[in-house]
């Protein structure tokens, strides 16, 4: 894994900080490639397959970064990781919302920014190689192989974080699963404070499922974390 | 009860000291005042001729009477003085007016004399009448005096005219009262309208364009609230734009630190660049909550205050995991707790209320978070059991940059609690600190079920 270099695009306005988190990601590893406007952004990442993971800043003149999300995501599923101004909650949920990978607030460490690609890669990889499993619960079908999840041969549009969480949860079905858990597993990082990551993504689950009619087998364990339900049962709330 | 409550209602509303009763009482008895002295004028002239005149008549109608009576019994049995005693005695009797009267014969002999012993020579004034055989006689009587200015003057204004007047003139000073505050009140009521909402919007035209001075006065206050308007939403893009602009510098000095430490892993001082950058960044963030907090005005949403405290609490179990906590939710679930309000600014508030807690607490001590209904509020309780505040230090611990004991080495800036505090006051709600006898410090926030905007 160290051998292979993996290709980064990073998209923010401000150049300077471009070059400095360029350098580092060289430094560690990693080729990396940068552009200064959300146009070129889109252009460039409709066109190419070739980056593993895009870091995408959301406050940029122009376009921002997440109408950038929105329109690459439309037709893409490029890894993305959004850097969110500090204590802007809602541009992170947004982000998650619309389909980003993960956030990282701005300004980072970039030891934290290249540990968070090395996270959403090697979940991607592992996806890619992970043994082929067709998993079945509650009339959903998840083919891991394939990373499609389908009820009722209707196909649910999941992203790859929303795919993983609920393929852990339909694998551990019955137990509860922690937050810190699922956060080192699915996104394969540690839980943080202020984190809502996780709440998003099985937030977004759920509304998928109950679009195509399944509803109330996932179950929030206050204070713990998330239970797949072998039978369906309302929840308090 | 209820009439008193109703009273004070009436009293509260009509507001004694206003302005309103200043300028239409001032008018009234003002303008009461020139009638009053116009009235004093007009009668003081008048009164002293017609009065005399009056009085003279009087004297002379009395003394013609006496005369004849005196004449026609000296006429009869020559004993008309004890006659004129009875009759004298017959009219008091009656409650007739008697004019105190000395009167003579053309001899000098006293034909009648009533109280006439007490007033000197100088105060009399001497008449002539004739009696019914024409003889002459003189009659002494007090010189008229003229009457209590006061009694005349009320004596005239005891009339309907006079009610008119007064009803009158009270009407028009109401009226002049009320053009000249209503103006006033209404731009009071923009000011205050602007001051809450914080949306420009313009006085209407015919205010403006009055032409006097309140017209210009509304043109100074709109000119004024445009002002303060530019003037706030400039510092707001300034703050923003600072934060903005600090946090790009930040970010790369962050990363040239990184790229440094790629390189020599061991360099101490990069590790102090990244924890200073790291409180800076804080720092920036704290600063952008409490201006946040003073100048928007956000729609109240309705929230859980359970849930948030779950969340918060969550959130404090990964940042200090040695810190045991524990929630004690309302009786009678969540639906107690549910409350309207703006709820990103008190969960600012409970956050760094709790982390406080927190973060002044020992590994094992526990921090307590108790939730409790109270008439129209609901009342959150968080207590540790580290070590403490003085008294007199609790409420300076509520200013900004204010740190108890000085503290300077641990972390934070001493904005947390005037964030907590201006969040709470947003919601016109209370912060309350005490420190219980056992130790640590407990912090009561009072937050109404209904948001109630502050003025």
């Amino acid at each position: 894994m160290e051998n292979e270099k993996y290709n980064i695009l990073l998209v923010d306005d401000d150049v300077d900080l471009c070059a400095l988190l360029g350098e580092f990601l060289e430094g560690d590893g990693f080729t990396v490639d940068t552009l200064h406007s959300g146009d070129k952004a889109v252009d460039t990442l409709l066109n190419t397959n070739k980056y593993d993971t895009v870091v995408l800043d959301i406050m940029m003149p122009g376009m921002s970064g997440l109408d950038v999300l929105r329109t690459v995501r439309a037709k893409k599923q490029t890894p993305i990781l959004m850097l969110t101004g500090r204590g802007d909650d809602i541009d992170r949920i947004v982000g998650l919302e619309i389909g980003a990978d993960d956030y990282l607030p701005k300004p980072c460490n970039p030891r934290e920014l290249g540990a968070r690609i090395r996270a959403i890669i090697r979940r991607t990889q592992q996806l890619k190689s992970a043994a082929v499993v067709h998993t079945e619960l509650h009339g959903i079908v998840l083919d891991t192989g394939a990373r499609t999840a389908t009820v009722n041969k209707e196909v649910l549009t999941l992203t790859g974080a929303e795919f993983n969480a609920l393929s852990l949860l339909m694998e551990r079905a019955g137990q509860t699963i922690t937050k810190q858990d699922m956060t080192q597993e699915v996104l394969n990082r540690p839980l943080e404070a202020y984190d809502r990551a996780m709440d998003v993504h099985v937030s977004r689950i759920r509304q998928k499922l109950s679009a195509v009619g399944v509803i109330d087998v996932i179950k929030s364990v206050r204070g713990v974390g998330y239970q797949m339900l072998t039978t369906p049962q309302p929840q308090e709330q | 009860m209820r009439v008193n409550a109703v009273w004070q209602n009436i009293r509260q509303s009509l507001g004694f000291k206003r302005l309103f009763w200043h300028i239409f009482l001032t008018f009234w008895v003002a303008s009461l005042a020139v009638m009053a002295a116009t009235g004093y004028v007009l009668v003081n002239e008048y009164a002293s001729n017609e009065n005399n005149q009056r009085f003279l008549n009087l004297v002379t109608s009395q003394a013609e009477r006496i005369v004849w009576r005196y004449e026609h019994e000296t006429l009869v049995s020559g004993t008309a003085k004890r006659k004129i005693k009875d009759w004298i005695q017959q009219r008091e009797n009656r409650r007739g007016e008697l004019l105190p009267m000395l009167i003579l014969d053309a001899n000098g002999k006293t034909v009648f004399h009533y109280r006439m012993n007490k007033v000197p020579p100088e105060q009399r004034s001497e008449q002539q009448v004739y009696g019914p055989s024409n003889a002459q006689y003189s009659v002494f009587v007090h010189r008229p005096q003229a009457p209590h200015i006061l009694k005349q003057v009320l004596y005239r204004f005891q009339s309907l005219q006079f009610v008119f007047i007064f009803i009158a003139s009270a009407l028009v000073s109401a009226l002049l009262s009320w053009t000249i505050v209503k103006p006033i009140k209404y731009l009071g009521a923009f000011s205050r309208k602007y001051a809450n909402e914080q949306t420009i919007s313009s006085l209407p035209s015919p205010m403006l364009n009055r032409g006097d001075e309140l017209g210009d006065l509304a043109t100074d206050i709109n000119f004024m609230v445009s002002k303060t308007h530019e003037a706030a939403s400039a510092q707001q893009r300034l703050l923003h734009d600072v934060s903005h602009e600090l946090r790009a510098p930040l970010a790369r000095l962050q990363a040239s630190a990184a790229i440094i430490e790629q390189k020599q892993p061991d360099n101490r001082h990069v590790k102090q660049i990244h924890n200073d950058c790291h409180r800076i960044d804080q720092l920036i963030q704290q600063i952008l909550n409490f201006s946040t907090l003073e100048n928007t005005m956000p729609e109240p949403k309705q929230c859980e205050l359970l849930a948030l405290c779950e969340r918060i609490l969550d959130d404090m179990a990964v940042n200090y995991p040695g810190i045991p906590t524990t929630l004690t939710p309302p009786k009678g679930g969540a639906q107690q707790s549910l409350i309207m309000c703006f709820p990103e600014a008190v969960h600012q508030a409970l956050d760094n209320i709790i982390g406080n807690a927190c973060k002044y607490s020992n590994k094992g001590e526990s921090v307590d978070v108790t939730i409790e209904p109270l008439h129209d509020n609901v009342v959150i309780r968080v207590r540790d059991h580290g070590p403490g505040v003085n008294k007199d230090e609790i409420e300076k611990l509520l200013q900004p940059f204010y740190r108890a004991g000085n503290q300077m080495h641990t972390q934070g800036f001493g904005l947390g609690l005037s964030i907590a505090l201006k969040a709470i006051h947003k919601h016109g709600g209370q912060l309350h600190m005490t420190s219980p006898s056992d130790g640590g410090l407990s912090v009561e926030v009072t937050l109404p079920k209904n948001v109630a905007p502050r003025d």
